[in-house]
Protein backbone atom coordinates (compact mmCIF):
# COMPACT_ATOMS: atom_id res chain seq x y z
CA UNK A 1 0.00 0.00 0.00
CA UNK A 2 2.89 2.31 0.81
CA UNK A 3 4.37 1.79 -2.65
CA UNK A 4 1.01 2.54 -4.27
CA UNK A 5 0.53 5.63 -2.13
CA UNK A 6 3.98 6.90 -3.09
CA UNK A 7 3.30 6.20 -6.77
CA UNK A 8 -0.08 7.96 -6.82
CA UNK A 9 1.21 10.97 -4.89
CA UNK A 10 4.26 11.28 -7.11
CA UNK A 11 2.15 10.95 -10.26
CA UNK A 12 -0.31 13.66 -9.27
CA UNK A 13 2.43 15.96 -8.04
CA UNK A 14 4.59 15.66 -11.16
CA UNK A 15 1.55 15.95 -13.42
CA UNK A 16 0.47 19.10 -11.61
CA UNK A 17 3.77 20.92 -12.08
CA UNK A 18 5.21 19.37 -15.25
CA UNK A 19 4.81 21.19 -18.57
CA UNK A 20 3.95 17.74 -19.95
CA UNK A 21 1.07 17.37 -17.51
CA UNK A 22 -2.46 16.71 -18.72
CA UNK A 23 -5.85 17.53 -17.14
CA UNK A 24 -7.33 14.85 -14.89
CA UNK A 25 -10.18 14.42 -17.36
CA UNK A 26 -9.70 14.53 -21.13
CA UNK A 27 -11.94 15.04 -24.14
CA UNK A 28 -12.78 11.52 -25.35
CA UNK A 29 -16.13 12.10 -27.01
CA UNK A 30 -15.97 12.06 -30.81
CA UNK A 31 -19.37 13.77 -30.94
CA UNK A 32 -17.77 16.80 -29.32
CA UNK A 33 -14.66 16.91 -31.48
CA UNK A 34 -11.22 15.44 -31.90
CA UNK A 35 -10.37 13.15 -29.00
CA UNK A 36 -7.49 14.33 -26.88
CA UNK A 37 -6.13 14.11 -23.35
CA UNK A 38 -5.37 17.80 -23.50
CA UNK A 39 -8.63 19.70 -23.10
CA UNK A 40 -6.80 23.03 -23.00
CA UNK A 41 -5.38 22.37 -26.47
CA UNK A 42 -8.81 21.24 -27.66
CA UNK A 43 -10.32 24.54 -26.56
CA UNK A 44 -7.72 26.44 -28.57
CA UNK A 45 -8.15 24.18 -31.56
CA UNK A 46 -11.88 24.90 -31.79
CA UNK A 47 -11.05 28.39 -32.99
CA UNK A 48 -9.63 27.03 -36.22
CA UNK A 49 -11.60 23.88 -36.88
CA UNK A 50 -14.04 22.94 -39.63
CA UNK A 51 -16.32 20.74 -37.55
CA UNK A 52 -18.21 18.81 -40.23
CA UNK A 53 -17.81 17.46 -43.77
CA UNK A 54 -20.55 19.64 -45.27
CA UNK A 55 -18.72 22.83 -44.36
CA UNK A 56 -15.49 21.30 -45.64
CA UNK A 57 -17.24 20.57 -48.95
CA UNK A 58 -18.41 24.19 -49.18
CA UNK A 59 -14.82 25.34 -48.68
CA UNK A 60 -13.72 22.79 -51.28
CA UNK A 61 -16.33 23.98 -53.77
CA UNK A 62 -15.33 27.62 -53.28
CA UNK A 63 -12.09 26.52 -54.89
CA UNK A 64 -9.56 28.83 -53.30
CA UNK A 65 -8.38 26.67 -50.40
CA UNK A 66 -5.45 24.28 -50.60
CA UNK A 67 -6.26 20.99 -48.89
CA UNK A 68 -3.22 19.46 -47.22
CA UNK A 69 -3.35 15.74 -46.45
CA UNK A 70 -1.05 14.99 -43.52
CA UNK A 71 -1.65 11.22 -43.44
CA UNK A 72 1.04 8.85 -44.60
CA UNK A 73 2.01 8.80 -48.28
CA UNK A 74 0.55 5.28 -48.59
CA UNK A 75 -2.83 6.42 -47.27
CA UNK A 76 -2.75 9.43 -49.59
CA UNK A 77 -2.01 7.16 -52.54
CA UNK A 78 -5.01 5.00 -51.66
CA UNK A 79 -7.27 8.01 -52.09
CA UNK A 80 -7.53 11.64 -51.06
CA UNK A 81 -9.56 14.80 -51.47
CA UNK A 82 -9.16 15.99 -55.09
CA UNK A 83 -6.50 18.65 -55.47
CA UNK A 84 -5.03 17.94 -52.04
CA UNK A 85 -1.28 17.89 -51.63
CA UNK A 86 0.44 15.26 -49.53
CA UNK A 87 2.44 16.54 -46.56
CA UNK A 88 2.73 13.57 -44.17
CA UNK A 89 3.31 14.65 -40.61
CA UNK A 90 6.12 12.13 -40.36
CA UNK A 91 7.95 13.86 -43.22
CA UNK A 92 7.10 17.41 -42.22
CA UNK A 93 10.63 18.27 -41.12
CA UNK A 94 12.08 17.38 -44.50
CA UNK A 95 9.25 18.61 -46.71
CA UNK A 96 8.14 21.78 -44.96
CA UNK A 97 10.89 23.97 -46.43
CA UNK A 98 9.88 23.11 -50.00
CA UNK A 99 6.22 23.63 -49.13
CA UNK A 100 6.95 27.08 -47.69
CA UNK A 101 8.87 27.98 -50.84
CA UNK A 102 6.01 26.87 -53.11
CA UNK A 103 2.97 28.23 -51.30
CA UNK A 104 2.08 31.83 -50.53
CA UNK A 105 1.76 32.63 -46.82
CA UNK A 106 -1.68 34.12 -47.50
CA UNK A 107 -2.96 30.96 -49.23
CA UNK A 108 -5.98 29.54 -47.35
CA UNK A 109 -5.00 26.05 -46.20
CA UNK A 110 -7.15 23.22 -44.87
CA UNK A 111 -5.30 20.38 -43.16
CA UNK A 112 -6.87 16.98 -42.62
CA UNK A 113 -5.92 13.50 -41.49
CA UNK A 114 -7.86 10.39 -40.43
CA UNK A 115 -10.73 11.99 -38.56
CA UNK A 116 -11.60 12.68 -34.97
CA UNK A 117 -9.28 10.04 -33.53
CA UNK A 118 -6.32 11.79 -35.11
CA UNK A 119 -4.57 14.96 -33.96
CA UNK A 120 -1.99 15.05 -36.75
CA UNK A 121 -3.89 17.67 -38.75
CA UNK A 122 -3.82 19.98 -35.73
CA UNK A 123 -0.12 19.42 -35.20
CA UNK A 124 0.57 20.11 -38.85
CA UNK A 125 -1.65 23.21 -38.81
CA UNK A 126 0.26 24.51 -35.83
CA UNK A 127 3.57 23.96 -37.61
CA UNK A 128 2.28 25.68 -40.75
CA UNK A 129 1.14 28.69 -38.73
CA UNK A 130 4.52 28.83 -37.03
CA UNK A 131 6.07 28.81 -40.50
CA UNK A 132 4.21 31.95 -41.44
CA UNK A 133 0.97 30.75 -43.01
CA UNK A 134 -1.76 33.12 -41.97
CA UNK A 135 -4.93 31.29 -42.93
CA UNK A 136 -4.88 27.68 -41.76
CA UNK A 137 -7.87 25.67 -40.61
CA UNK A 138 -8.33 21.99 -39.69
CA UNK A 139 -11.04 19.82 -41.15
CA UNK A 140 -11.54 17.49 -38.19
CA UNK A 141 -13.57 14.68 -39.78
CA UNK A 142 -10.73 14.05 -42.18
CA UNK A 143 -10.77 11.67 -45.09
CA UNK A 144 -13.12 9.11 -43.41
CA UNK A 145 -15.77 11.83 -42.98
CA UNK A 146 -15.32 12.92 -46.59
CA UNK A 147 -15.85 9.34 -47.80
CA UNK A 148 -18.84 8.86 -45.52
CA UNK A 149 -20.61 11.79 -47.17
CA UNK A 150 -19.88 10.39 -50.61
CA UNK A 151 -17.83 13.35 -51.78
CA UNK A 152 -15.43 12.99 -54.73
CA UNK A 153 -12.16 11.18 -54.20
CA UNK A 154 -8.96 11.32 -56.21
CA UNK A 155 -6.96 8.13 -56.62
CA UNK A 156 -3.60 8.66 -58.35
CA UNK B 1 12.35 -34.89 14.71
CA UNK B 2 14.90 -36.44 12.34
CA UNK B 3 14.28 -37.54 8.80
CA UNK B 4 15.87 -40.54 7.10
CA UNK B 5 18.14 -38.33 5.00
CA UNK B 6 19.57 -36.75 8.14
CA UNK B 7 17.70 -33.41 7.95
CA UNK B 8 15.66 -32.33 10.90
CA UNK B 9 12.94 -29.74 11.46
CA UNK B 10 15.42 -27.10 12.56
CA UNK B 11 17.33 -27.44 9.32
CA UNK B 12 14.15 -27.23 7.25
CA UNK B 13 12.89 -24.15 9.06
CA UNK B 14 16.16 -22.40 8.40
CA UNK B 15 15.89 -23.23 4.69
CA UNK B 16 12.14 -23.28 4.22
CA UNK B 17 12.24 -22.72 0.47
CA UNK B 18 14.37 -25.42 -1.14
CA UNK B 19 14.85 -25.94 -4.89
CA UNK B 20 15.56 -23.40 -7.63
CA UNK B 21 13.58 -20.64 -5.95
CA UNK B 22 15.99 -20.79 -3.04
CA UNK B 23 18.69 -19.04 -5.06
CA UNK B 24 18.94 -15.44 -3.95
CA UNK B 25 20.97 -14.66 -7.03
CA UNK B 26 18.28 -15.92 -9.35
CA UNK B 27 15.73 -13.91 -7.39
CA UNK B 28 17.93 -10.84 -7.73
CA UNK B 29 18.36 -11.40 -11.47
CA UNK B 30 14.58 -11.70 -11.91
CA UNK B 31 13.98 -8.61 -9.79
CA UNK B 32 16.46 -6.52 -11.73
CA UNK B 33 15.17 -7.77 -15.07
CA UNK B 34 11.48 -7.26 -14.27
CA UNK B 35 12.12 -4.01 -12.41
CA UNK B 36 14.35 -2.68 -15.17
CA UNK B 37 11.81 -3.53 -17.86
CA UNK B 38 9.04 -1.71 -16.01
CA UNK B 39 11.21 1.33 -15.31
CA UNK B 40 12.08 1.48 -19.01
CA UNK B 41 8.45 0.93 -19.99
CA UNK B 42 7.33 3.76 -17.72
CA UNK B 43 9.78 6.28 -19.15
CA UNK B 44 8.13 7.06 -22.48
CA UNK B 45 4.69 7.04 -20.89
CA UNK B 46 5.84 9.61 -18.34
CA UNK B 47 7.43 11.70 -21.08
CA UNK B 48 4.23 11.77 -23.14
CA UNK B 49 1.15 11.18 -21.00
CA UNK B 50 -1.18 12.53 -23.69
CA UNK B 51 -0.02 9.89 -26.17
CA UNK B 52 -0.34 7.18 -23.53
CA UNK B 53 -3.88 8.36 -22.76
CA UNK B 54 -4.69 7.93 -26.46
CA UNK B 55 -3.44 4.34 -26.30
CA UNK B 56 -5.66 3.66 -23.28
CA UNK B 57 -8.59 5.22 -25.13
CA UNK B 58 -7.82 2.88 -28.03
CA UNK B 59 -8.46 -0.17 -25.87
CA UNK B 60 -12.09 0.95 -25.60
CA UNK B 61 -12.40 -0.62 -22.15
CA UNK B 62 -12.38 2.34 -19.80
CA UNK B 63 -14.85 5.15 -19.07
CA UNK B 64 -13.84 8.53 -20.45
CA UNK B 65 -13.43 10.04 -16.99
CA UNK B 66 -10.83 7.41 -16.05
CA UNK B 67 -8.59 7.58 -19.12
CA UNK B 68 -6.44 10.57 -18.17
CA UNK B 69 -6.16 9.41 -14.56
CA UNK B 70 -4.93 6.00 -15.67
CA UNK B 71 -2.45 7.66 -18.04
CA UNK B 72 -1.15 9.88 -15.25
CA UNK B 73 -0.92 7.29 -12.46
CA UNK B 74 -0.12 3.95 -14.11
CA UNK B 75 3.39 4.89 -15.31
CA UNK B 76 4.35 6.00 -11.80
CA UNK B 77 3.11 2.71 -10.34
CA UNK B 78 5.34 0.94 -12.88
CA UNK B 79 8.25 3.24 -12.05
CA UNK B 80 7.87 3.02 -8.26
CA UNK B 81 7.37 -0.75 -8.18
CA UNK B 82 10.17 -1.27 -10.72
CA UNK B 83 12.62 0.80 -8.67
CA UNK B 84 11.50 -0.93 -5.48
CA UNK B 85 12.35 -4.30 -7.04
CA UNK B 86 15.74 -3.08 -8.19
CA UNK B 87 16.89 -1.51 -4.96
CA UNK B 88 15.14 -4.03 -2.70
CA UNK B 89 12.44 -2.04 -0.95
CA UNK B 90 9.37 -4.17 -0.24
CA UNK B 91 10.24 -6.44 -3.18
CA UNK B 92 7.40 -8.87 -2.54
CA UNK B 93 4.81 -6.10 -2.52
CA UNK B 94 6.37 -4.59 -5.65
CA UNK B 95 6.25 -7.97 -7.42
CA UNK B 96 2.61 -8.44 -6.43
CA UNK B 97 1.75 -4.96 -7.78
CA UNK B 98 3.52 -5.57 -11.09
CA UNK B 99 1.97 -9.03 -11.38
CA UNK B 100 -1.42 -7.41 -10.88
CA UNK B 101 -0.68 -4.94 -13.66
CA UNK B 102 0.47 -7.75 -15.93
CA UNK B 103 -2.72 -9.69 -15.22
CA UNK B 104 -4.73 -6.58 -16.09
CA UNK B 105 -2.76 -6.13 -19.33
CA UNK B 106 -3.31 -9.79 -20.24
CA UNK B 107 -7.01 -9.44 -19.54
CA UNK B 108 -7.33 -6.26 -21.61
CA UNK B 109 -5.42 -7.71 -24.57
CA UNK B 110 -7.41 -10.96 -24.38
CA UNK B 111 -10.77 -9.19 -24.31
CA UNK B 112 -9.85 -7.14 -27.37
CA UNK B 113 -8.44 -10.19 -29.16
CA UNK B 114 -11.64 -12.15 -28.52
CA UNK B 115 -13.95 -9.36 -29.69
CA UNK B 116 -11.68 -8.53 -32.63
CA UNK B 117 -11.19 -4.95 -31.55
CA UNK B 118 -8.26 -3.26 -33.26
CA UNK B 119 -7.65 0.43 -32.75
CA UNK B 120 -6.20 2.25 -35.71
CA UNK B 121 -6.41 6.02 -35.55
CA UNK B 122 -4.34 6.40 -38.72
CA UNK B 123 -2.04 8.67 -36.75
CA UNK B 124 1.65 9.28 -36.99
CA UNK B 125 2.07 11.31 -33.84
CA UNK B 126 0.43 9.26 -31.12
CA UNK B 127 3.22 6.77 -30.77
CA UNK B 128 0.88 3.82 -30.57
CA UNK B 129 1.86 2.60 -34.00
CA UNK B 130 4.46 0.13 -32.73
CA UNK B 131 2.17 -1.11 -30.01
CA UNK B 132 -0.67 -1.81 -32.33
CA UNK B 133 1.61 -3.56 -34.81
CA UNK B 134 2.38 -6.07 -32.06
CA UNK B 135 0.17 -9.12 -32.36
CA UNK B 136 -1.99 -10.09 -29.38
CA UNK B 137 -0.24 -13.46 -29.29
CA UNK B 138 3.18 -11.85 -28.93
CA UNK B 139 1.96 -9.43 -26.26
CA UNK B 140 0.26 -12.22 -24.31
CA UNK B 141 3.34 -14.44 -24.52
CA UNK B 142 5.64 -11.66 -23.36
CA UNK B 143 3.35 -10.63 -20.51
CA UNK B 144 2.88 -14.28 -19.52
CA UNK B 145 6.65 -14.70 -19.11
CA UNK B 146 6.87 -11.47 -17.12
CA UNK B 147 3.98 -12.64 -14.95
CA UNK B 148 5.87 -15.86 -14.18
CA UNK B 149 8.84 -13.75 -13.15
CA UNK B 150 6.65 -11.62 -10.90
CA UNK B 151 5.09 -14.72 -9.36
CA UNK B 152 8.52 -16.25 -8.73
CA UNK B 153 9.70 -13.09 -6.94
CA UNK B 154 6.53 -12.80 -4.86
CA UNK B 155 6.65 -16.42 -3.59
CA UNK B 156 10.41 -16.45 -2.95
CA UNK B 157 11.13 -17.36 0.66
CA UNK B 158 14.93 -17.56 0.67
CA UNK B 159 17.49 -14.98 1.67
CA UNK B 160 17.19 -12.08 -0.78
CA UNK B 161 20.27 -10.32 -2.13
CA UNK B 162 20.41 -6.50 -2.24
CA UNK B 163 17.64 -5.86 0.24
CA UNK B 164 16.95 -2.53 1.89
CA UNK B 165 13.61 -3.42 3.43
CA UNK B 166 11.78 -6.73 3.16
CA UNK B 167 8.09 -7.17 2.59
Amino acid sequence: MLLLAVAVSLALLVNRFSPLGIPLIGQWDTDVGVVTADTAAAAVWMDFEIPDPEVAKQVFDAGNALFVDVRSQAMFDDGHIPGAVSLPLGDLDTRLEAFVADVSPTQPIVTYCSGRLCQDSHTAAQRLMESGFENVVVYIDGFPGWIEYGYPVAIP
Amino acid sequence: MAFRDGLNMDTLSRYPDTGWRASGWLDLALRWLLGGLFVLASAHKIMDPAAFAKIIYGYDLFPAVAINLIAIILPYIELTAGLALIIGVYPRAAAVILSGLLLAFILAISINAVRGHVFDCGCFSSGEDALWRSTPGWLLGRNGILLLMGWSISVFRGQRKVLVRSG
